[in-house]
C-alpha cells in the first residue's frame, strides 16, 4: 500500500509503534475498567451522572482513535513523521454524540 | 476447599469481575457513541458485575479465615488437602474429585457419625474442628443471608450502606494484613452483615491458635457444621459453575470480537482493494490524457512549424512580387521619361501626370473597337454567305418548282390525250399538293431572307 509513504518504515518505528499500541491496549483496558467501575457506583447510588460518564467514554474513544492510528501506520508502513502529518489532518474537531 | 482451589477460584472470579467491568465501560461507550442513554441496562450492567464482585467476596472471607488458621497448622481445619500436601494414602477424594464409591468422607458429606478421621495424617483436635466450623459458618451464611445475587441495584439501597464502611473498618482490622483476600473484605457488604458472629469468631479462633486447649473441649461435631460446610462447598461448586459459564462467555465473546475483527479487516482489505482499483483506473486514465494531450501538443507543434514555413514562403513571394512590381513601375517610368522627351519640352513643363494613363485608355479603347469591328466583319461575312446559301436554295426551289409545273404541263397534255379519269385525277392531287409544298419553301425562304437583312441592318447600325 503506503498511499502516504514519502520513505520507508525504520524498524526501530515499527517496535516503537508495537510497543506503543501494547501501551494503548492497556490504557484502553484500565479506562474501561474505571468507567465500569464509575458505572456501578453510580448504579448504587441510583443516578447516572452521564457528565462524568461521556467524559471518561471520550477518553477511551481518544485512546481507540490512536489506537486506530498506529493500526494503520503498521499496516501501512508510514513512517513517525507521516503518522504526524496524518494524525494532525484527522485531529480535526468532531461533534460530540454524547452531548 | 483446597488452599489452591480457593485461591485459583479467586483469581478467576477477579479475570471474570474485571472482564464485566470492562464490558460495562464497553458499552457506556457505546451509548456514549451512538448518544443514546440507556439507565437500566447501565443498572443491569452493574448488576452483574456487582454480583461477580459480591461472589469474589464473599470467596475471599472464607479463604481469608480459614488460611489465617491454616497459616498455623500443617493441615486446614476441614480435614481437607491443599496443594501444599499430598494425595492421602487413602486416596481420600476432595471437592475436586468425583464422590468416592467407598463412602470415604470428604468435605462435602457429613462426617461419619463416630467422628472416625478420614485423613490418615494426624488428627486435628476435635474442639478445633468444631471451632473452625463455627468461626466459617456465619461467613458462608452471610453472603446467603444478604442474598447478593438475586438482589439487584434497586434492593441495595435496602442495605444499610453507611454502615458498611464501619463494619468493614472493624473487619479490616481485625482481619490479618498478610492474607491479599483480607483487602478486599472493606468494600464488602457481606462484612457489613455479620456483625454479631464476630464476637463468636474471635473466640472460636482463640482455641485454633493455642492447640494446647484442644482436648479440653468436647467434640460437639454436630448437623449444623457439616451442614455450613456443605454450603461452602455448594458455594465452591456454584463458584464453579458461574466461573466455567463466564469463562464460556468470555471465550465467545473473544470469538466474536475475533470475527468482529477479522470481518472488519476483511471489509477493510476489500473498500482498500477497491479504493485501489479506482485509483489504479483513474491513473490509467490520466495517463491516457496525458498521451493524448502530449500528441495533440506534438500535432499543433508540427502544424505551426507548416503554418510559418507557409507564411514565410508567402512573405517571400510578396517580397519577390513587390520587387517586380516596383521593377516594373520603374521600367515604365524609364519608358514615360523617353516618351515625354521626344514629345516635347512644352509637355514635360505641363508635367501632365494622367498623360499615360489617357493613352493607355485610349489604346485600350482603339483596341476594343479594333475587335468590334473584326467581330462585325466576321458575322457581315457569315450573314452574306448564309444569305448566299438561301438564295441559292430559293433559286434551286423555283426551280423545282418550273420542273414541276413543266411536269404539270405535260401531265395535262397526257390527259388529253386519251388517258383514264381516274390517272387525271391523280396527278392533279399530286400537283395540288406539291404547289402547297413550293408555296410553304418559298414563303419560309422569304422570311429567311428577310431576318438576314434585318440582321445585317441591325449590325450596320
Amino acid at each position: 500500500m503506503g498511499l502516504f509513504s514519502r520513505g520507508k518504515q525504520s524498524g526501530r518505528e515499527r517496535r516503537a509503534m508495537k510497543d506503543h499500541l501494547v501501551e494503548l491496549d492497556d490504557l484502553r483496558r484500565k479506562h474501561l475498567s474505571e468507567l465500569g467501575a464509575m458505572t456501578v457506583e453510580m448504579a448504587d447510588t441510583g443516578r447516572f451522572d452521564r457528565a462524568r460518564l461521556s467524559e471518561q467514554a471520550r477518553e477511551v474513544i481518544g485512546v481507540d482513535r490512536e489506537a486506530d492510528l498506529i493500526t494503520r501506520g503498521l499496516e501501512e508502513g508510514l513512517t513517525l513523521e507521516e503518522l504526524e502529518d496524518l494524525a494532525r489532518g484527522e485531529d480535526e474537531p468532531a461533534t460530540d454524540p454524547g452531548k | 476447599m483446597r488452599k489452591g482451589a480457593l485461591k485459583k477460584k479467586q483469581r478467576q472470579l477477579e479475570e471474570l469481575h474485571l472482564d464485566r467491568r470492562e464490558a460495562l465501560g464497553e458499552l457506556v461507550v457505546g451509548m456514549y457513541v451512538q448518544g443514546s442513554w440507556d439507565d437500566e441496562i447501565m443498572s443491569r450492567g452493574a448488576a452483574e458485575v456487582r454480583e461477580v464482585a459480591e461472589e469474589l467476596k464473599s470467596l475471599d472471607l472464607p479463604a481469608g479465615r480459614s488460611s489465617e488458621k491454616s497459616g498455623d497448622q500443617d493441615f486446614p481445619v476441614t480435614g481437607e488437602y491443599t496443594a501444599e500436601h499430598d494425595l492421602p494414602a487413602t486416596g481420600e477424594h476432595t471437592a475436586e474429585h468425583d464422590l468416592p464409591a467407598t463412602d470415604e468422607h470428604t468435605s462435602g458429606h457429613s462426617l461419619p457419625e463416630s467422628g472416625e478421621p478420614t485423613a490418615p495424617h494426624e488428627t486435628p483436635a476435635t474442639a478445633t474442628r468444631s471451632r473452625e466450623y463455627g468461626a466459617a459458618g456465619p461467613k458462608s451464611a452471610g453472603p446467603k443471608s444478604a442474598g447478593p445475587k438475586s438482589a439487584g441495584p434497586k434492593s441495595s439501597p435496602t442495605k444499610p450502606e453507611p454502615v458498611a464502611p464501619a463494619a468493614a473498618k472493624t473487619a479490616s482490622a481485625k482481619a490479618v494484613a498478610s492474607e491479599p483476600g483480607a483487602d478486599r473484605a472493606p468494600g464488602s457488604k457481606t462484612g457489613a452483615a455479620k456483625p454479631s458472629p464476630g464476637s463468636q469468631p474471635e473466640g472460636a479462633e482463640r482455641p485454633l491458635l493455642s492447640k494446647s486447649g484442644a482436648g479440653v473441649r468436647p467434640d460437639p461435631i454436630a448437623a449444623e457444621p457439616q451442614q455450613k460446610l456443605s454450603e461452602l462447598d455448594q458455594m465452591a461448586e456454584r463458584i464453579d459453575r458461574s466461573q466455567s459459564a463466564a469463562k464460556t462467555a468470555a471465550e465467545a465473546a473473544k470469538a466474536a470480537a475475533a470475527a468482529d475483527a477479522r470481518t472488519e479487516l476483511s471489509a477493510i482489505t476489500r473498500e482498500i482493494e477497491s479504493d485501489r482499483g479506482k485509483l489504479d483506473s483513474a491513473l490509467s486514465e490520466a495517463a491516457g490524457r496525458i498521451a493524448s494531450a502530449e500528441k495533440r501538443a506534438t500535432e499543433a507543434e508540427a502544424r505551426l512549424a507548416r503554418e510559418s514555413a507557409a507564411n514565410r514562403e508567402a512573405a517571400a513571394d510578396w517580397v519577390r512580387s513587390q520587387a517586380a512590381e516596383i521593377e516594373a513601375d520603374a521600367a515604365l517610368a524609364a519608358e514615360i521619361a523617353a516618351g515625354s522627351e521626344a514629345a516635347g519640352a512644352a509637355a514635360d513643363a505641363s508635367g501632365d501626370a494622367d498623360r499615360p494613363e489617357l493613352e493607355a485608355r485610349i489604346k485600350s479603347l482603339e483596341t476594343a473597337l479594333d475587335a468590334e469591328k473584326a467581330s462585325r466583319a466576321e458575322a457581315l461575312t457569315i450573314a452574306e454567305s448564309r444569305l448566299k446559301a438561301i438564295e441559292q436554295s430559293a433559286r434551286d426551289a423555283e426551280k423545282r418548282v418550273e420542273e414541276a409545273e413543266a411536269a404539270a404541263a405535260s401531265a395535262g397534255d397526257a390527259t388529253a390525250r386519251g388517258t383514264p379519269a381516274s390517272t387525271a385525277a391523280t396527278e392533279a392531287q399530286a400537283r395540288e399538293a406539291a404547289v402547297v409544298w413550293l408555296r410553304g419553301q418559298i414563303l419560309a425562304l422569304r422570311m429567311e431572307i428577310a431576318k438576314g437583312e434585318t440582321t445585317g441592318a441591325g449590325d450596320d447600325s
